[in-house]
């Protein structure tokens, strides 16, 4: 079977790829456990990331104020000097409104480009303050903060006839806590024994 | 026991050249332990560690394959054992356990039991072990347990022996009844139920919302629990209710009366939320929360935890209804445990909504790889 490239992996675990590529990644996952565990993992570290790389703090009315201040700054300076005009040509090229301008301008230029860069950063829709236990594609985990201990599984949901139909059995029930756990209850495929796996969280 | 010598500085060392390399490297010496007490009913016979570690983009993946070979070095028929797994280093709190439940293991026997655990974090240095493997505790035939239970896996092990013996009973009596083909159609049937379960994506978040006032516009409201009752129940609810908005449900709270002439220390409430089309689904489990509860005959107590539970389904949320309850689990003071029975579970349309046992779940596997007779085989084994 030939499998899909990691980067191809990557783009469909984001939701990045064409429709065509999609459908294509989508049939091949339907058919391969190990394609689809590794779109499971950099669904998962995709997940993480955010958390890890958060830009520092940006306090953003402070920078504007900052900003809209050494504009003023230029502009008065530019009055400043405005009321004993020279001769173009005698005046030296980095000097008075001239250097204040541009100073301005720079820091301007600056400021924009750090906004650019770090655009301001969207409310985030699924925040969590606490700890997180869900299921995944190929297991169950709990998260806290930058740590993820998940629990895999290895069993695939199977298709078989049942009086004429093609019916698709699911070979993991899971079965969430309210008091903070989830749990997975299947046959290993590896070893046919009756496997139930647990994530807690102790205070 | 301790399999492994510890090697904390190997594995720093070897942490920060998986990540610079950023590719699978086997896993070095000290990264597990596996600790039996003293007087284990169970012996590791062998050891097959395929454990890996890679670093991927600023986290490290670490991939813990165990395969156990243990052997049954008492004198009893084993029926069920669970592991306690502590990650301190990655997730300081977080905890699992991986049990076996529904093994037939004789003295002597061996039988294979695999750990698959996979561990992220940021890159960063760690020391010491990545993961202790801890035996809770040994189920035997008879019920005694053997084991520190620092999971309450005594309880929950004897719930799923009964549930097995009570599932194993009843594919052996419709097999005495109609021979073969009867048990045939009922594990076609169990399989249906199976495929046809309606099914939901559960998120639980402990300690905060599970998700933004933002993403979830819809006003907050106190839902209150309908019930399912059994008339042979020890335990009943009287009244409850949950915060629902949208898809997010937080904080159920059930009264609940002990009916029976004994002291109840464990009760377990069944938890089903409606959606807005009519279709029902088992949400989660509710288990009381005071480890110390002893509900004396007539009395009656609060089955609550402070936990958030979105729902969803393919990726989409799945809007509450409205809830029902049932009490799925009692256990008395003296450690007896009382479960509802296939016929209550059929009667109140549950076993359409509930997940199989662990038990009904092996043996249709075991008929759909092996076909009936090796069904039949296992069935008279017990």
């Amino acid at each position: 079977m030939n499998h899909p490239d990691e980067a191809t992996l990557a783009l469909q675990a984001g939701g990045d790829l064409g429709p065509l590529a999609r459908w294509r990644v989508d049939r091949h996952l339907e058919r391969c456990g190990r394609c689809r565990d590794q779109v499971a993992a950099f669904q998962a570290a995709r997940e993480l990331l955010p958390k890890i790389a958060a830009p520092p703090l940006v306090h953003w009315n402070r920078m504007a104020a900052e900003m809209k201040a050494n504009i003023r700054l230029g502009l008065a300076a530019g009055e400043c000097v405005r009321a004993e005009p020279e001769p173009l040509r005698n005046t030296p090229l980095f000097a008075g409104a001239r250097a204040a301008v541009a100073f301005a301008s720079v820091l301007v230029l600056l400021a924009g480009s750090v906004v650019l860069e770090r655009p301001a950063p969207k409310p985030e829709i699924a925040a969590i303050e606490g700890v997180e236990f869900q299921t995944t594609a190929n297991g169950i985990q709990v998260r806290e903060g930058g740590g993820t201990l998940r629990l895999l599984h290895g069993a695939q949901d199977f298709r078989m006839q049942i009086d004429g139909r093609l019916r698709s059995v699911p070979a993991v029930n899971y079965t969430p806590g309210a008091q903070g756990s989830m749990g997975a209850g299947y046959v290993d495929p590896q070893t046919e024994v009756a496997t139930v796996t647990n994530v807690y969280y102790a205070d | 026991m301790r399999i492994k010598a510890q090697g904390p500085l190997a594995l720093v060392g070897f942490l920060s050249v998986a990540s610079l390399l950023a590719q699978d490297i086997p896993l070095p010496g000290g990264s597990v332990k596996i600790n039996l007490p003293d007087g284990s009913p169970l012996l590791i016979a062998r050891v097959t560690d395929q454990s890996r570690a890679r670093a991927r983009g600023a986290a490290m993946v670490i991939d813990l394959d165990l395969l156990l070979q243990l052997r049954n070095v008492s004198d009893r028929q084993i029926h069920g054992v669970t592991w306690r797994v502590v990650a301190q280093e990655v997730a300081v709190g977080g905890y699992a356990s991986v049990a076996y439940p529904s093994l037939h293991v004789g003295p002597g026997e061996t039988f294979p039991a695999r750990i698959d655990i996979e561990l992220v974090r940021p890159t960063q240095a760690m020391s010491g072990s990545l993961v202790e493997v801890n035996l809770d505790g040994v189920l035997f035939q008879d019920l005694s347990f053997f084991g520190p239970d620092r999971l309450n896996s005594s309880r929950s092990m004897m719930a799923r022996e009964m549930e097995a013996q009570r599932d194993r009973d009843y594919f052996k009596r419709i097999l005495a009844q109609g021979g073969p083909e009867s048990l045939k159609t009922a594990m076609l049937e169990s399989l249906t139920r199976q495929a046809e379960r309606p099914r939901l994506d559960v998120r639980v978040i402990r300690g905060g919302p599970a998700v933004t006032s933002a993403a979830n516009p819809a006003p907050e409201r106190a839902a209150q629990f309908a019930f399912l009752t059994f008339p042979d129940a020890p335990v009943a609810p009287v009244d409850g209710y949950a915060r629902v908005s949208g898809n997010e449900a937080r904080a159920p709270r059930i009264n609940v009366r002990n009916d029976s002439r004994q002291v109840v220390k464990y009760v377990e409430i069944g938890w089903l939320v409606r959606d807005p089309s009519g279709r029902q689904y088992l949400a989660a489990s509710i288990p009381t929360a005071d480890p110390g509860l002893l509900l004396r005959p007539g009395g009656t107590a609060s089955v609550l935890q402070d936990s958030a539970l979105d729902f969803s389904r393919d990726g989409r949320p799945v809007n509450v209804q409205d809830m029902t309850a049932y009490v799925s689990q009692v256990q008395f003071a003296d450690g007896k445990m009382w479960a509802p029975d296939r016929g209550n579970l059929e009667k109140k349309r549950l076993l359409d909504l509930l997940p199989p046992s662990n038990e009904e779940q092996r043996l249709s596997d075991l008929y759909r790889k092996k076909g009936i007779n090796a069904l039949m085989e296992e069935l008279k084994k017990y």
